[in-house]
C-alpha cells in the first residue's frame, strides 16, 4: 500500500529535528521583531539580517503560514524566529 | 592461440586402477563409483564408464548411484593420491610447454604456440603430449603398438585454435590418440558434433534441443541475432564457440613457493587432540625454517595418510596472510572438528603456501572505521543496559525537500 503523499510526516519512533520552541518576541507596528527574550533576559534586536515567508500545507487542517526573521541580537548572537500567522504566536527555530 | 587439450576421462577412477594389473577395481569387472567421505556430503566424485552407462553421474547423491548401479564397487575418495597423480601429469606437460593450465582433475590445457620447430608437425606434438602423460613403462608399451595398458592414465589429446576447439577434439578422439584441427577448419570440425558438447547450462541445452538444434552446425547456421534474441549473452558465446571462436585466454598455473613438514604417529590415532598436537609441532618446525622466518602464509593444507592406505585432505585459505600460529591452530581445530578423518591417521603432512615477503600487516582502508563502529556499538549496548533504552539516535532524512525545517530531518532510536 502506498502511503498518502500528503499525510503528516510523523512516523512512529521518529522525533523531528529542529522543532520550533515558543519564544517571547516584541514586534513593531509592521510585525518586525525589535526584542527577543531568551532565558528571561530581554535582548534588543540590532539588525534583521533576513526575512522570508513560508506558506505551505494549505490543504491540511492546520496550514503553515510563517514569516521568518534572521535577527542579530545585542549580545552578538544570530537566531531565527518566526511569527506564526495561523496562531499569532512567535517561535524560535534552528534552520 | 594454438592450444592443446589433454583429457584423461574418469581420472580418479583411472588412478584407482593404476596399481591393479587387470584394470578392474575388484577383479570381476564390476563398475566402480568413488564418493562419500566425511564432511563432503555423500556425493559421487567420479565413476567408471560402466557405472556411467547405467546412469551414474558426478555430483549425484551416493544413495541414487547405489539405486542405479547396485552391483558397483563403492570406493572412498583418496584426494591426495589423485592430486599427486595429476600434479605428475602437469609437470610432464610442462616439460613440453611452459604454459599449462589445470582445468580440473585429468583435464589440462597446454599453450603450443612457438613449438613448431621442436616437433615434426602438430600430430607429432600431440603424440608427444600423450607420451608425456604416461609412466615410462606404459609409454614404451604404447609406442610399440601393444595397445592400451590396463590401468593407465591414457589421455586423449586435441589440438586446435582456442580452448573449446581443442577440448572438443580431445573428447571426440580415442584414448591415447591425438586429433589436430587445422587452422581455419574449426567450423567444419565442430559442425557434426553434438550440441551437448557446448559449455552451457542444462536449461539452455534443453531449450536448444527443443528448438531442434541437435548439432553444433545447426546452431552455427543460425544468424547471430536470432540466437542472441533467444539466449542473450550466453547465446552469443555459444554461437561464437560453434564457429570456433573462443576468446577465453589460457591461464597458465603459477608456481608458488610452499613448505611442508610431515609427522608419523607411533600408533594410528583418531584423537583430535593428538592431531592438533601434531599440527602445533609441524607449525613450529615450519616456522623455524630460515625460509619462513618473518613471513606469513595464505594457505594451509593438511593431509593425512589413513590406516587403510587412503588419504584425507583439507585446505584452508586465510582471509589475509598470517604468521599467527594460534590463529592457524584455531583454524586447524575448527577444520578437524567439522570433518575428522574417517579412519585412524598414521601420518600427517602440513603444507604452507602463498608465502608473503613480510609479516607486516596491511590494514584495510576501512578497517579502522569498522573497528570503531564495533567499539561504538559496544558502548551503546552498555548505555542501553544502564538506562533501559538507547540514548543515542540516528539522524534520518524524512522530507529533505520540504520548506518547513522541522519536516526535513528526524531522529530515530539507534539500537545496536
Amino acid at each position: 500500500m502506498v502511503a498518502h503523499p500528503r499525510a503528516p510526516a510523523r512516523p512512529h519512533r521518529l522525533r523531528s529535528l529542529r522543532e520550533p520552541r515558543p519564544v517571547a518576541v516584541e514586534a513593531d507596528g509592521e510585525g518586525r521583531p525589535v526584542s527577543v527574550t531568551l532565558s528571561g533576559r530581554r535582548l534588543r534586536v540590532v539588525a534583521v539580517q533576513d526575512a522570508w515567508r513560508i506558506d505551505d500545507e494549505w490543504w491540511r487542517e492546520r496550514p503553515v503560514s510563517r514569516v521568518y526573521f534572521s535577527v542579530a541580537l545585542e549580545d552578538g548572537r544570530v537566531i531565527t524566529v518566526y511569527s506564526d500567522l495561523a496562531t499569532a504566536g512567535w517561535w524560535r527555530q534552528d534552520c | 592461440m594454438r592450444t592443446a587439450c589433454v583429457f584423461i576421462p574418469h581420472f580418479a577412477i583411472a588412478v584407482e586402477l593404476l596399481d591393479r594389473p587387470d584394470g578392474r577395481p575388484d577383479g570381476r569387472g564390476r563398475p566402480a563409483v568413488i564418493g562419500g567421505g566425511q564432511g563432503r556430503g555423500k556425493a559421487v566424485l567420479d565413476c567408471s564408464p560402466e557405472a556411467e552407462a547405467q546412469g551414474v553421474r558426478r555430483g549425484m547423491p551416493l544413495r541414487q548411484a547405489l539405486a542405479l548401479c547396485p552391483k558397483a564397487v563403492f570406493l572412498d575418495p583418496d584426494p591426495a593420491r589423485y592430486q599427486d597423480a595429476f600434479e605428475a601429469v602437469l609437470r610432464a606437460l610442462e616439460g613440453i610447454s611452459p604454459l599449462v593450465e589445470a582445468a580440473e582433475l585429468g583435464h589440462a590445457y597446454v599453450g603450443v604456440d612457438g613449438l613448431e620447430g621442436l616437433h615434426r608437425d602438430e600430430m607429432a606434438l600431440g603424440d608427444a603430449l600423450v607420451q608425456a602423460c604416461l609412466p615410462d613403462r606404459q609409454a614404451v608399451r604404447l609406442a610399440h603398438g601393444q595397445g592400451r595398458p590396463a590401468g593407465s592414465l591414457l589421455p586423449s589429446v586435441g589440438l586446435g585454435e582456442g580452448k573449446f576447439v581443442a577440448w572438443a577434439a580431445a573428447v571426440t578422439s580415442a584414448p591415447g590418440e591425438a586429433c589436430v584441427v587445422p587452422a581455419g577448419r574449426e567450423s567444419a570440425f565442430l559442425s557434426p558434433l553434438d550440441v551437448s558438447l557446448l559449455p552451457c547450462s542444462p536449461d539452455t541445452l534443453r531449450r536448444l534441443e527443443l528448438l531442434g538444434l541437435r548439432t553444433i552446425g545447426d546452431l552455427a547456421a543460425l544468424p547471430l541475432g536470432a540466437v542472441q534474441a533467444q539466449f542473450g549473452p550466453e547465446g552469443r558465446r555459444l554461437w561464437e564457440l560453434a564457429h570456433g571462436l573462443d576468446r577465453e585466454p589460457l591461464r597458465p598455473r603459477r608456481h608458488e613457493e610452499s613448505a611442508s613438514e610431515r609427522l608419523t604417529f607411533p600408533e594410528p590415532t583418531v584423537s583430535t587432540g593428538a592431531l592438533l598436537t601434531a599440527g602445533r609441532q609441524l607449525l613450529s618446525r615450519l616456522f623455524r625454517r630460515p625460509a619462513l622466518r618473518g613471513r606469513a602464509v595464505r594457505q594451509m593444507r593438511l593431509r593425512a595418510a589413513l590406516s587403510d592406505g587412503r588419504s584425507w585432505e583439507r585446505t584452508v585459505t586465510f582471509r589475509e596472510a598470517t604468521a599467527d600460529r594460534d590463529q592457524m591452530l584455531y583454524v586447524l581445530r575448527c577444520t578437524l572438528e567439522a570433518a575428522l578423518p574417517s579412519r585412524p591417521v598414521e601420518e600427517v603432512e602440513l603444507t604452507l603456501s602463498g608465502l608473503t615477503e613480510e609479516t607486516g600487516k596491511q590494514e584495510g582502508l576501512f578497517a579502522e572505521k569498522g573497528r570503531r563502529l564495533a567499539q561504538l556499538e559496544e558502548a551503546l549496548r552498555q548505555l542501553k543496559a544502564r538506562f533501559g533504552q538507547s540514548p543515542v539516535y540516528h539522524v534520518v532524512e524524512v522530507e529533505p525537500w520540504s520548506r518547513i525545517p522541522e519536516r526535513r530531518l528526524a531522529l530515530i532510536d539507534y539500537d545496536p
